[in-house]
């Protein structure tokens, strides 16, 4: 556990440049830089920040297997990291060595690398088409970080409650979501895309019932007149939002998390304590065995 | 469920309006220009167009293009201006009643349906030429003012005024724009006035379509938006005959808000597996 029981986190909610890996770490660095002047333990941008979202066939160019020397590009982000003693998760194009590519994110933690997180769920449906270019990742990981213990969910992975379900039971602190969610539907009244409004309530409903903090950070700008909201946002164990950046705007936002709130949030409300995991084990085989999907005989 | 299609209000506005403003100005820096000019009618659509581009890129990167023909209501032109003037824009007045004309002599004067439409055509399409020339003159992109209801029914000409670099309004729905447009202040006689083209004298959108945007609309958020198949729009209540008729004038334009058919010979063809984003560049 920390010294101090806290952590100051940095939501850098970007515009990348599609296609442009020189001029976004250019873009990461720069704001690492002064997120760690104001303090900050931790620096998070979006998914795909490094890379831009709607790659299509440039998914192939940008790729990079972070296992050989391609690692090299990364560099000037492991360099700041050490240099100030900082921890930072950003979103690029993994390629594996048997040349699959994934939608990664990466924490790189003073210096070194600390996790990666491939993307599970890939969307492909209406507008998106990621398992046209990406193969998903095959699991939530839980990972410590100073102390707390941390886990990364991109975009749509965290649309599937079973993502946070299985992160929290893993023993998650904090789950970090990057997204790259195009803003869209308006409704009469609502002073906010629909989609806005879905994503702060899907949010407050991880936090409070999982017991968590739970920090969105969101990506801004187009990409051939998709337009990203932003609208990055951190939600406390008690479901209420702490801190939230501007829709539509580039920019950047500190926030604490306090994992004494954590502890009593979660010693007056336990039900990460008393979630029956293997009740919920057996309903799953029962659901998987019993062919509970339609087959075709 | 919702459905009814949205209305753009006090609570959304500032956030649509953003919205627009920002695609305006980010895919225009991005082509690495800095202006747009497009084409003022002194309808409400290239109004709005206007007012948004204004916002986005300020006054002195917003060029409108008022180009009348000798039918067009002078009404009109007087409505282009009120837009110039409020918003303090720089503007061309180019009559494009010459060239139409001689094309056109050829074809004497008996007036008929076919050549009504032609002419229509050709004064879209010298107008799109036009913009694109000027286009190149002003380092400018050409800025859309298609809306979603006229795209969607395919009341455009096609390489005419369906042209664009881009389109801020190309989503929003005719009776949409009525309701963005009070938001945005725009001189009232725009909005109040019944929408048309103008091509000829009288002319009326909704007199040649045979319904009201109003109904057209609320139809099309069904069939398009929710994705509602026919019946079920008819069953919410909608005149199957009308929704059928609307179905199916979306279902015969698809082809104008398509690229051209490529035939695929290679292993890589042009927008089939060669993909990739305008924004790649």
């Amino acid at each position: 556990m920390k010294k101090n029981n806290s952590m100051k986190i940095c939501l850098a909610q970007t515009n990348p440049k599609v296609g442009d890996l020189k001029k976004n770490i250019e873009n990461h660095v720069e704001i690492i830089s002064g997120a760690k002047t104001q303090g900050a333990e931790l620096a998070i941008f979006p998914e795909l920040s490094l890379t831009g979202y709607f790659l299509k066939d440039s998914v192939y160019d940008i790729g990079i297997n972070i296992r050989t020397e391609e690692n090299a590009v990364l560099k000037p982000i492991y360099k700041i990291s050490e240099d100030l003693n900082i921890s930072v998760i950003a979103g690029f194009v993994e390629k594996d060595a048997d040349f699959n590519f994934y939608n990664s994110s990466i924490c790189i933690s003073k210096g070194s690398l600390l996790s990666v997180h491939r993307k599970v769920y890939l969307p492909t449906y209406g507008m998106f088409e990621e398992l046209r270019y990406f193969k998903p990742g095959n699991g939530f990981g839980v990972f410590d970080m100073d102390g707390v213990k941390v886990s990364v969910l991109t975009c749509e992975d965290a649309w599937h409650l079973s993502s946070s379900y299985i992160a929290v039971n893993k023993g998650a602190h904090i789950i970090i979501i990057n997204s790259a969610s195009p803003a869209r539907g308006i409704t009469a009244g609502l002073n906010k895309f629909n989609s806005m409004n879905m994503w702060e309530e899907l949010l407050s409903v991880i936090a409070f019932y999982y017991k968590s903090y739970v920090i969105y950070v969101n990506r801004v700008g187009f990409e051939d007149g998709i337009g990203f909201s932003g609208g990055s946002c951190i939600f406390n164990p008690l479901g209420e939002m702490e801190k939230k950046l501007e829709y539509l705007e580039e920019g950047t936002v500190l926030s604490d998390i306090n994992l004494d709130l954590l502890n009593n949030e979660r010693f007056k409300t336990p039900l990460i304590r008393d979630e029956n995991l293997n009740l919920t084990l057996k309903e799953l085989e029962n659901i998987v065995n019993s062919g509970n999907s339609e087959t075709i005989k | 469920m919702k459905k009814e299609l949205p209305k753009i209000d006090g609570y959304n506005f500032p956030l649509v309006y953003k919205h627009l403003s920002n695609f305006i100005k980010y895919e225009v820096l991005k082509a690495g220009v800095n202006s747009v000019v497009l084409g003022l009618s002194g309808g409400i659509d290239s109004a709005v167009s206007c007012y948004l581009a204004t916002n986005a890129l300020g006054k002195d990167n917003v060029t409108a293009l008022i180009m009348p023909y000798e039918s067009s209501s002078a009404a009109s032109m007087d409505d282009a201006l009120a837009v110039v003037n409020t918003l303090g824009i720089s503007h061309y007045i180019i009559d494009i009643t010459k060239q139409i004309n001689e094309y056109f002599t050829k074809e004497g004067n008996a007036e008929n349906e076919a050549l009504r439409i032609r002419k229509g055509n050709k004064m879209a399409r010298e107008r799109m030429s036009i913009l694109y020339d000027y286009s190149y003159k002003l380092n400018s992109l050409v800025l859309g003012t298609s809306n979603k209801s006229e795209l969607l029914l395919g009341y455009g000409t096609l390489y005419g005024d369906m042209a664009s670099a881009l389109n801020p309004i190309g989503d929003i729905y005719k009776t949409q724009i009525y309701q963005l447009a009070e938001h945005l202040d725009i001189p009232k006689n725009i909005i109040t006035k019944p929408p048309s083209a103008d091509l000829w004298a009288g002319q009326s959108d909704e007199k040649e379509l045979g319904f009201s945007y109003e109904t057209a609309d609320s139809i099309m958020y069904l069939l398009i938006d929710k994705m509602y198949k026919p019946e079920v729009a008819v069953s919410l209540g909608y005149d199957g005959e009308l929704v059928n008729k609307i179905y199916a004038k979306i279902k015969k334009s698809q082809y104008k808000r398509r690229m051209p058919l490529i035939a695929k010979v290679s292993e890589r063809t042009i927008n089939i597996d060669f993909r990739y984003l305008r924004d790649w560049a």
